[in-house]
């Protein structure tokens, strides 16, 4: 036989599974944002995929025996971090493929159908990122409808405390690791007044409606963190900053709390 | 984008669309694919609220290879507009079909859950933006 025919007779045999992996209703078997290559295909039980978007988790799908997990990683060769989360729904039975093997297999199949898988990986992760900013807009819709009118504009009827506390934001559709330095000017208990930098930073940031994930700590010590929309904008007092008005879209119950006591005549 | 000389190399013949035509019809059956050589389209899904476009695609983008990949065995999972005129090249659909199951079935199940979460994901989007946009 010759040599490349025995070469294509090991490629079309199925390469053979590396290990079985068991987990429990809930375990969390694949991190968004961790790195990794591995390759599961679902033997026993249901898993979710969903991505975690401005700390709300958003499903993307529910796999069943047959199925894979973690091909996006693999096709992205793990150049960008896991795009979404696996938790075991059920009891769970895994298949772990060896993703070397797969990647070498990867890079010698017909340029044609490496070009498709390319494009379709492309678009599926565009896709996924445009759910993820949606998802967080639903959840902001609904928000909105619990609070009632959006207060922009009627800033008179509730109590403004000015205060000069640092805080960090970031976009909500931004990794958690993004902060950036922020300074909040004024507290009530229907937003927050905040001045940024203005310069260096990307504009879309500090557009009209965009969602930022803030956090702080109070002077009493206790820290908060809320989602915020942004309401207003304008100049700075001092040249390169921005001053932001924004609404409460999300608070927790404990922030809440805090906010509550913080904001007490 | 230019067109990848490998793509060119698959087309059988070209077609021309006019502005707003339907180039392929969610719901249909068939397992050929293209390549758009000049223009845009628009990849639409039909709705309880109507049409709503989940993708726009330019020159060297492909469209209709879900279909191919499954071979033919899912129907069209949405339609595809012509966004002015359009030239696009029909792929061979034999001679992708001949490549693809040249490949370990490990990577055709790969793939072939690569169109399954596509698929997935375009439906959840136009889910949520009708959600939005009602």
């Amino acid at each position: 036989m010759e040599p490349n025919m025995v070469a294509q007779i090991q490629i079309k045999n199925a390469l053979p599974p590396i290990a079985r992996l068991h987990y429990k209703s809930g375990d969390l078997i694949i991190k968004q944002g961790d790195y990794g290559l591995s390759i599961y295909k679902v033997i026993k039980g249901k898993v979710r995929i969903f991505r975690e978007s401005g700390g709300k988790e958003v499903s993307l799908a529910t796999l069943g025996p047959g199925e894979v997990i973690g091909e996006m990683s693999f096709f992205n060769r793990s150049l960008e971090p896991r795009s979404a989360s696996a938790r075991a729904l059920t009891d769970v039975e895994l298949e772990a493929w060896h993703p070397a093997r797969l990647a070498r297999e990867y890079d010698q199949m017909p340029p044609i159908i490496k070009l498709i898988a390319d494009k379709m990986l492309s678009r599926l992760i565009k896709t996924n990122t445009l759910i993820g900013k949606l998802g967080a807009k639903l959840e902001e819709s609904r928000a909105q409808n619990r609070l009632g009118a959006e207060p922009k504009g009627s800033g008179r009827r509730f109590y403004r405390k000015q205060v000069d506390l640092d805080c960090t934001y970031r976009p909500l559709d931004a990794p958690p690791k993004v902060r950036y330095p922020g300074k909040i000017k004024d507290i009530s208990l229907a937003g927050i007044g905040m001045e940024v930098n203005s310069i260096s930073r990307s504009n879309t940031m500090h557009d009209l409606g965009e969602l930022l994930y803030v956090s702080t700590v109070l002077p009493n010590n206790k820290e908060v963190d809320f989602i915020v929309k942004i309401v207003d904008i304008r100049k700075g007092r001092l040249p390169g900053r921005l001053f932001l008005g924004m609404a409460y879209v999300d608070v927790s119950e404990d922030s809440r709390k805090k906010l509550g006591f913080f904001m007490m005549p | 984008m230019t067109i990848e000389k490998v793509i060119l190399g698959y087309v059988t013949h070209e077609e021309n669309y006019g502005d707003k035509t339907e180039i392929i019809q969610q719901g249909s059956k068939g397992d050929w694919a293209f390549v758009i050589l000049e223009g845009e389209v628009k990849v639409k899904k039909k709705t309880p609220k109507g049409w709503l476009t989940v993708d726009t695609l330019r020159q060297g983008d492909i469209f209709g290879e879900m279909a191919l990949i499954t071979k033919g065995e899912c129907l069209r999972t949405a339609s595809v507009f012509a966004n002015g005129p359009v030239k696009v090249g029909v792929l061979d659909t034999d001679r992708v079909i001949k490549d693809y199951e040249s490949i370990s079935p490990q990577m055709r199940t790969l793939l072939r859950a690569l169109v399954t979460r596509l698929k997935d994901s375009t439906d959840q989007l136009a889910t949520l933006v009708s959600k939005i946009a009602g």
